[in-house]
């Protein structure tokens, strides 16, 4: 073969040689343009139905490549779920929603970056999304400045309802306080009195290992020990060896790939198998279970969501919820995953949105600060909308209460052991907004 | 302060473990680098992708080792085509172009797998299960099966190299490319075959690294650093130097864990990496130049 294969005959109509006519130059340009209006005459999704009506912008930021992409690309099946449903039920106040996505990278400064842009060029109305915490947090300026509401689709850290709060920043889901509230009584009740905690060593490990600490010791029981692991870790071996003595369980805080580095190795070294294993619901998530296979039997964790149809998750709501997100989920995996959290509180944070844009009679990002009054105290009732349960955002912190599960892994499956009402996970306040 | 003598001796397990299974990726790595002076970006992927292989041939026949050798030649067979395709034709051009290069096709890579396998990872299990006692802990079989297949293929790499055919022109190329070219070894070939060779070297550590981890798209990040942290301290492109320099930095990070946090214990590679690049720059492994 020649050396330079654009020489060769059948290359003669696919590559140019550098003599480029008027003709070929207009023709070339006359489809180009051709396409492109072809393009822009196919209506979008939601035109047909909503003819003129200008939608509402919600920008959604995921982390959709680099490390954590697999929680990325899971977490936005659950908010394209929810604005496809929208849409279908004719929208909100009679405006379709249009989703701009925006891909983080699983980079805070890409994140802030692409915020950014969201607020200035794509002038999203709202926004939603998340994922990792120190992305949310390194975001939470950029919304306080152009004065936008960001509803966090999963971003866990303690601190984006306490000491970090803000007026414009609403977690309509769990956070580890309250998770610690709910769990810590089983924990040294019912587990053992002392605890190892392992935890992953950045903003969201750090915290929550904090409110576990209290509460464990808070009712009695002590934590002896920690291990803090750093964010993608792949061999954790060496600084698991470490952990023994005399305690009776060994608590993770951990996610995603990280989670099942944790459960593999720590069951291979035998200490999940000494010690009795609890943890963080993140821990076991459904897209975990068939890689972690038996080394994850026995696991007892807290979830704010578990894909189990038992009771009380038996309701048609949650049927209907669990049914559209296997399908959904059978379009990015090829194995069918069972829904997890990150999938229901994304679904739910839009609808927490569509109902207070309704409330508030939302037009655009002038209306923001009557949004916010409308979303603040919302308290909403289990229903299509909100599968998970009944939930209450909480005005001073913006921080929403909702029941809790509490699991068991037997059969490499959730088994439901105990429901912790919402109104037993409340704690009190730690959130003063800054003057806007 | 006294020392753990139960502790040490469980890191020091863990070091050569963990150093073994980093002298396999990073031996991949220097090979390419000594031979093509490319500096494979990625390679991680390449670790990634033979996990990727392994679990679905361990998935379809349940057979461990059919995974490990699928992969290998798969994987072996896929760098074959990306040195054809990608690097050939970057040849004697400015070695920032393959950097580019490499660096556009990890990203490509790790997104194929991320829309080919989806964001849940995948399972390969181990083909030995039992413990052994080891102090307060019960330690895998596994891992020191891992440790010696890992030394075992190295090894074969050494042999080959030294007695084989193509492990002599390879030798020929690396000390003079144009030389060789002149006496009748065909470079390009060469090129292709230590490409492929290193390729399905990433391949083989993924997939027996895989039992210990779990698949997913992104596995290869924190070893790939690693790897290439070992790489410059053992020299660039010297193999005895990378594999020295795996167990040598493993050793380290797994006794620095008994004292510090691990945090902090990781930091010790890069404070080794930037101690090397100061005072002996070819490697710690290598004679410095008179």
């Amino acid at each position: 073969m020649a050396e330079r294969w654009q020489g060769e005959p059948w290359a003669k109509d696919i590559w140019c040689s550098g003599k480029t006519t008027r003709r070929r130059f207009l023709g070339l340009s006359a489809a180009t343009a051709g396409a492109l209006g072809a393009t822009m005459l196919v209506p979008a999704p939601w035109r047909e139905a909503f003819g003129q009506a200008k939608p509402y912008k919600i920008g959604i930021m995921q982390p959709l490549t680099g490390v954590a992409a697999a929680g990325g690309k899971t977490a936005l099946v659950g908010s394209m779920m929810a604005v496809d449903r929208i849409n279908k039920a004719g929208g909100v106040n009679g405006r379709p929603l249009e989703a701009v996505i925006a891909d983080y990278e699983s980079k805070p400064d890409v994140g802030r970056r692409k915020v950014e842009k969201l607020l200035v060029e794509d002038k999203v109305d709202v926004a939603e999304g998340g994922y990792l915490s120190n992305v949310c947090l390194a975001c939470m300026p950029v919304f306080d400045e152009h004065r936008t509401v960001f509803m966090v689709g999963v971003c866990l850290d303690t601190t984006i309802t306490t000491t970090k709060c803000s007026r414009y920043v609403f977690r309509p889901f769990d956070y580890a306080p309250a998770q610690a509230v709910a769990f810590a009584h089983y924990l040294v009740n019912k587990m053992g009195k002392k605890w190892h905690i392992a935890y992953l060593d950045y903003a969201w490990g750090q915290s929550t290992r904090d409110a576990y600490v209290e509460q464990i010791k808070k009712l009695g029981g002590e934590v002896v020990g920690g291990t803090g692991i750093p964010l993608g870790t792949a061999d954790m071996t060496p600084f698991l060896s470490k952990v023994s003595g005399n305690f009776d369980g060994f608590f993770g805080i951990f996610f995603g790939a990280n989670a099942v580095v944790l459960a593999t190795q720590a069951y291979d070294l035998g200490l999940t198998r000494k010690y009795k294993f609890a943890g963080d619901g993140a821990i076991a998530e459904s897209t975990h279970l068939p890689a972690l296979g038996h080394k994850i039997e026995g696991f007892v964790g807290i979830n704010r969501y578990v894909p189990v149809l038992d009771p009380p998750l038996n309701t048609p709501h949650h049927r209907k919820f669990f049914d559209e997100a296997v399908a959904a989920l059978k379009k990015i995996d090829p194995s069918g995953p069972l829904p997890d959290r990150y999938v229901q509180s994304n679904f739910e944070a839009m609808n927490f949105l569509k109902l207070g844009m309704q409330r508030s009679g939302f037009r655009g990002r002038d209306d923001t600060m009557k949004l916010i009054e409308a979303l603040e105290g919302m308290d909403v009732k289990e229903s299509d909308d909100f599968p998970q349960g009944d939930k209450t955002l909480r005005k001073e912190d913006h921080q929403a209460f909702l029941r809790e599960f509490i699991f068991e892994i037997k059969d490499n499956k959730h088994r439901l052991v105990e429901v912790i009402p919402k109104e037993k996970t409340v704690v009190p306040p730690a959130c003063t907004f800054s003057k806007a | 302060m006294t020392i753990p003598f139960d502790l040490l001796l469980i890191q020091v397990i863990n070091g050569i473990v963990t150093g073994m299974i980093l002298a396999l990726v990073a031996s991949g790595l220097t090979l390419i680098f000594g031979i093509m002076d490319v500096v494979n970006f990625a390679h991680g992927e390449l670790f990634m992708l033979g996990a990727y292989l392994g679990s679905t041939v361990f998935l379809t026949t349940g057979n461990f080792w059919l995974a490990l050798g699928a992969a290998v030649m798969g994987i072996g067979l896929l760098g074959a085509v990306i040195q054809t395709t990608t690097l050939r034709p970057l040849l004697g051009r400015d070695p920032l172009t393959t950097i580019l290069a490499t660096f556009g096709l990890s990203l490509v890579l790790q997104n194929y797998a991320l829309w080919q396998y989806g964001p849940v990872p995948r399972k390969i299990n181990e083909p030995i299960t039992g413990h052994f006692s080891l102090f307060y802990l019960e330690y895998p079989w596994y891992r020191l099966l891992v440790a010696v297949l890992s030394a075992a293929i190295i090894g074969g790499l050494w042999l080959f190299m030294k007695y084989g055919k193509y492990g002599i022109w390879i030798r020929a190329t690396t000390q003079d490319r144009v030389m060789a070219a002149a006496m009748g070894i065909p470079v390009p070939l060469v090129h292709t075959v230590v490409f492929a060779i290193g390729a399905a070297m990433a391949a083989a550590s993924g997939v027996l690294f895989g039992p210990l981890t779990g698949v997913n798209h992104a596995m290869g990040l924190d070893f790939i650093l690693r790897a290439f942290i070992v790489v410059v301290v053992g020299g660039m492109g010297n193999l005895g130097g990378s594999i020295l320099a795996a167990i040598f930095l493993s050793l380290l990070e797994a006794f620095a864990s008994i004292w510090v946090s691990p945090a902090q214990a990781v930091i010790v590679s890069f404070v080794v990496l930037i101690l090397t690049l100061l005072f002996r720059p070819t490697g710690l492994f290598v004679p410095t130049p008179k």
